[in-house]
């Protein structure tokens, strides 16, 4: 139990930059706020880009706003995550080669 | 340190070959079949989706009003389009699936009723922008060539589809008044605004007196072949070949060759002259349409036009210089011209950025509108009603 409260934790805690860790990090970390705010029900406010406001409740700032934040979260969920995680595998194939190489000069 | 910066370089390196694996293959998850956005013969899974949600939009008021006090907010043009494009959708949907034809018949009733209502009832300003009223129309009584033109062509659509004697009038009516402006006007340029003429709305005016032709037996042939003469003399931009958008009624330009306008010009005219529509597609497509990734998109203005972003082009994307208006309408040239590659790479742009949300069979884009969803409608099934008119078919 504690092992695996330890693994976890060690999930969340900081990771070297540009780490495999650290790429698979931040990809987790856009994707969870990807969701919340496709949960939330932001996506409506993407009508500001072709010039219609969002809610008429909510007026011009505010939807422009939320719209903002969704379409920069969606662009790093489809662009960001994809290239992130392809990294973090292209590193660990990189450094299970590295290791294999090592063990084998020596 | 050294091993620090090594980590770094080697992360770095990843980034970059994941990049570049990676920005070329986005478009294949977003591409799909051409027949899901338009099929010949028949109906297509997302023209279905989309008139499935606009015949939901006039089922339920409280959900039309909210959709049109949004689009109002930014242009009351939007709210009298979106209900043309819908009525000449659901034209072609009609002769596509005639077995659903009852109700798309009854829904283009409803929408011309409450449009010639509201016009009757507000004025034509109603379904104009504001500044309509700034100035007077050169020509007396005043009069719109957009709502004259779009609401002819409603009612001439429906009657293409099946006669509806009530409607005969009432076409004739604005057709007749149509006929007798131009033959006023010395350069065949009618105001759609005071002393401002777009050329949308003359080829769309022209294609509803060349449909009350078909159905009536009408001739008004000398007058489309006179305009277009004109037009190939006088509204051609010289650099690019494209027709301008919009001019005063002496002939002056006012906007130059526009994405957001020329794309449905070209659709406009195929059924008036089919090789100088032809000429002007293959010129935008040339002009305007890129294909980038594999992503489909339009620019608002050719390299030789310097424009600003307005309410036609919508917010121009800098870097690519995409435009959500112009690439909105490019789905209706392309599939007007069956030009299936950049129409099928627009459907993967629109896929990507244009938001979908599906609810129970009902499909509609985010990043568009009431307007914008009925016109890629319309590209997703225009054909038939065009076919119907140039082939000479029982009315």
């Amino acid at each position: 139990m504690i092992k695996l409260f330890r693994q976890r934790r060690a999930a969340f805690q900081r990771a070297e930059f540009l780490s495999v860790r650290d790429l698979l990090q931040r990809a987790g970390a856009i994707t969870v706020l990807f969701l919340i705010v496709q949960l939330a029900g932001l996506r409506e406010f993407t009508s500001v880009l072709n010039g219609t406001i969002g809610s008429v409740a909510v007026g011009w700032k505010l939807s422009a706003f939320l719209a903002v934040i969704y379409i920069l979260l969606y662009l790093a969920f489809v662009i960001l995550v994809p290239v992130l995680v392809l990294a973090a595998t292209l590193l660990t194939i990189w450094q299970r080669f590295c290791r294999k190489e090592e063990k084998s000069s020596r | 340190m050294k091993s620090r910066m090594k980590r770094i370089l080697a992360g770095l390196t990843a980034l970059v070959i994941a990049t570049s694996i990676w920005l070329p293959c986005l478009h294949l998850v977003f591409a799909r079949p051409l027949s899901d956005f338009r099929l010949d013969p028949g109906v297509s899974p997302k023209a279905r989706q989309l008139a499935a949600r606009h015949l939901r939009l006039w089922t339920d008021p409280a959900l039309r009003q909210q959709e049109l006090n949004k689009m109002r907010a930014s242009n009351a043009e939007w709210d009298f389009m979106g209900r043309g494009y819908l009525v000449w959708s659901l034209a072609n949907l009609s002769l596509r699936d005639p077995a659903a034809k009852p109700l798309y018949l009854r829904t283009m009733d409803e929408i011309i009723a409450e449009t010639l209502r509201l016009e009757k009832e507000q004025g034509m300003y109603f379904f104009l922008m504001s500044y309509a009223r700034d100035r007077h129309y050169l020509m007396q009584p005043a009069h719109s060539l957009f709502l004259d033109g779009e609401i002819a062509l409603m009612l001439a659509a429906r009657r293409a589809v099946e006669e509806k004697p009530e409607y005969k009038p009432l076409l004739t009516e604005r057709v007749n008044a149509m006929v007798e402006r131009f033959k006023k006007s010395p350069r065949l340029l009618l105001e759609s605004y005071p002393d401002e003429g777009w050329t949308f709305d003359h080829c769309v005016a022209l294609d509803a007196i060349k449909m009350a032709d078909y159905l009536d037996g009408s001739d008004h042939a000398a007058l489309i072949r006179d305009w277009l003469a004109m037009a190939k003399q006088k509204l051609v931009d010289r650099e690019s070949g494209l027709l301008i958008s919009s001019f005063a009624t002496d002939g002056t330009p006012l906007a130059g060759p526009e994405g957001s306008s020329i794309w449905m010009v070209a659709h406009s005219l195929q059924l008036l002259d089919e090789d100088f529509a032809r000429d002007q597609y293959q010129r935008a497509r040339k002009e305007l349409g890129k294909i980038t990734l594999g992503f489909g998109y339009a620019h608002e203005w050719p390299k030789s036009w310097q424009g600003e972003a307005n309410i036609d082009s919508g917010p121009i994307i800098p870097g690519f210089e995409i435009s959500a208006g112009s690439s909105g309408m490019a789905f209706i040239g392309a599939s007007t011209f069956d030009d299936g590659k950049f129409l099928a790479a627009l459907a993967a742009t629109l896929d990507f950025a244009g938001f979908p949300s599906r609810t129970g069979g009902r499909l509609k884009y985010c990043a568009s509108n009431q307007v914008g969803d009925a016109a890629l409608l319309y590209a997703a099934t225009l054909g038939p009603l065009w076919q119907k008119v140039r082939t000479g078919g029982k009315p």
